[in-house]
């Protein structure tokens, strides 16, 4: 299956949160209670329940303001932390660019949820299970698009062949360029290159996203040298006590112990 | 609450003649405590760390069962022990924490020569103290190891009450500490029950006593100090 993506063409969107809405639907998850934490946002940050929220941000730069709004969900990353943290094998990269959880095989250890740069799996206690966007992996094998790209009214959100909407993204952003000399595409080349590619107005961290993300290194030490090298040393002793016993077997030092041993018991030698 | 963990007459009153005490109750507790609660944790957590291991969880009633046992002995493990530090055989515990970062000339010239003696030959070494060098190459790493794994398994408890980077940095220091202390305590049951010259400090974990032969053998400057206190005083032999 040819590579996969999705344009978030943060120029054109609205924040009319509809996306919020279609993913919940189709993904069955229940609505939560929300409050206004600043400007239109009411998501602070994903939940087990809600796998795609829209963050709004107010920049003044005189004479004007500008509004950055970005449709955040899981960027379905090329080499994807999670998949690399995952203690179960419980997720699962397509060649389409899918990054999936299989519910039935995560334990809700968590390790996902600590190593995503994005903060994007959240773990759900009383289910022991993390949750996170499956890009309607269900939806686009069935030659659908995903929920929140059918239901985009003013058509930020696209999906398609990635050769064919990469440089469809690049031309629109050319075009933006001209209003917004910061603006940017993000996610080329981000994590290996993610499936969801935003086309963003300007720098990253004005979204409250990571300049360069990048796969932890405590992850790559941890899952890399301390697990081989601890296996080794451990395999090492275990080898090292087989060699022992060996050398003990060949000086007959069992043979002389059970020896004194009689001894002892007879009361002789000692 | 001093609890009493040991009685000051079994150093004069040896059970039979030929015996001696080399650990009083409290440091057998402590000892058995840690060692039963570290294989619990161990073979808990291997469940976690290891796919292949993980069916084996099935004798604790399942994974997230034995993910609740791990965090409750998790605590009996740092509790109990350090609370032995606190309340009962104060002495004995901080004698062995403070002998054990002391490094003698003894105690390096045992660690070169004993990897011989490991195999099955015979090292030559000097007089060693209560803990001899290997003994507290041994107790440094389970120390460490302890004290690592305790806070980076803290720090994965409860991971959203710390920064991310920590929670991060908290699973190779886990498993880190792990490894080392598995390695460590292959080699440490291998002398204990099957090394044929070592085996016979055994009981002094299991009643306290070791026989006087073994003592001289192994452990001369410590059984010259338990026998002449006073003539010894002052020579740190621990």
């Amino acid at each position: 299956m040819s590579k996969k993506m999705v344009l978030v063409d943060t120029s054109k969107c609205t924040g009319c949160k509809a996306c919020t809405v279609a993913c919940k639907e189709w993904n069955e998850l229940p609505a939560e209670k929300t409050q206004l934490l600043t400007s239109y946002q009411t998501m602070k940050e994903f939940t087990p329940k809600t796998w795609t929220y829209t963050t709004f941000t107010e920049k003044y730069e005189y004479p004007k303001m500008n509004w950055y709004i970005r449709k955040a969900q899981c960027f379905h990353c090329a080499e994807p932390a999670c998949l690399k943290s995952c203690s179960s094998n419980a997720i699962s990269k397509t060649d389409s660019g899918y990054v999936v959880i299989e519910q039935e095989l995560c334990i809700g250890c968590g390790y996902c949820v600590d190593n995503c740069p994005f903060g994007v799996p959240k773990l759900d206690n009383s289910r022991k299970k993390a949750y996170k966007c499956t890009g309607c992996i269900d939806r686009v094998e069935n030659n659908l698009t995903p929920a929140c790209v059918q239901t985009c009214q003013p058509g930020c959100l696209e999906y398609g062949e990635r050769e064919t909407l990469l440089p469809q993204a690049k031309k629109r952003l050319s075009e933006v360029q001209k209003t917004h000399p910061k603006a940017r595409i993000y996610g080329e080349t981000e994590m290996g290159g993610t499936t969801f590619v935003y086309l963003l107005l300007d720098a990253p961290e004005v979204y409250g996203l990571p300049i360069n993300p990048t796969t932890p290194l405590s992850l790559t030490i941890w899952k890399d040298i301390v697990r081989p090298v601890g296996g080794i040393a451990v395999g090492g002793a275990a080898a090292a006590v087989f060699v022992g016993v060996f050398g003990n077997v060949l000086r007959g030092a069992y043979r002389e112990q059970a020896q004194e041993e009689k001894d002892a018991q007879k009361g002789g030698k000692r | 609450m001093a609890i009493r963990t040991h009685n000051p007459e079994e150093f004069q009153q040896p059970p039979q003649p030929d015996k001696v005490l080399r650990f009083t109750l409290g440091e057998r507790v402590s000892h058995w405590t840690h060692a039963l609660s570290f294989f619990l944790l161990l073979f808990t957590g291997l469940g976690i760390l290891s796919l292949s291991f993980r069916p084996a969880l099935v004798v604790f009633g399942g994974i997230q069962v034995a993910r609740l046992i791990h965090r409750i002995v998790a605590v009996v493990f740092v509790v109990v022990v350090s609370g032995m530090f606190i309340f009962g055989n104060t002495k004995y515990h901080w004698e062995w924490l403070k002998s054990i970062f002391h490094f003698t000339k003894a105690d390096r010239q045992h660690i070169t020569a004993f990897p011989k003696e490991f195999f099955g030959g015979h090292g030559n070494y000097p007089a060693q103290g209560k803990f001899n060098g290997g003994e507290k190459i041994n107790s440094l790493i389970t120390l460490f190891g302890s004290i690592f794994i305790t806070l980076s398994g803290l720090v994965m408890w409860f991971a959203s009450s710390f920064p991310p980077v920590l929670v991060r940095w908290a699973y190779p220091v886990h498993d880190l500490s792990m490894f080392m202390m598995t390695a460590s305590v292959i080699g440490h049951i291998y002398l204990g029950i099957l090394h044929p010259d070592s085996c016979a400090a055994l009981p002094g974990m299991l009643n306290g006593y070791v026989s006087t032969k073994f003592a001289k053998a192994h452990h001369a400057a410590w059984y010259n100090q338990v026998e002449n206190p006073t003539t010894h005083e002052g020579e740190n032999s621990l």
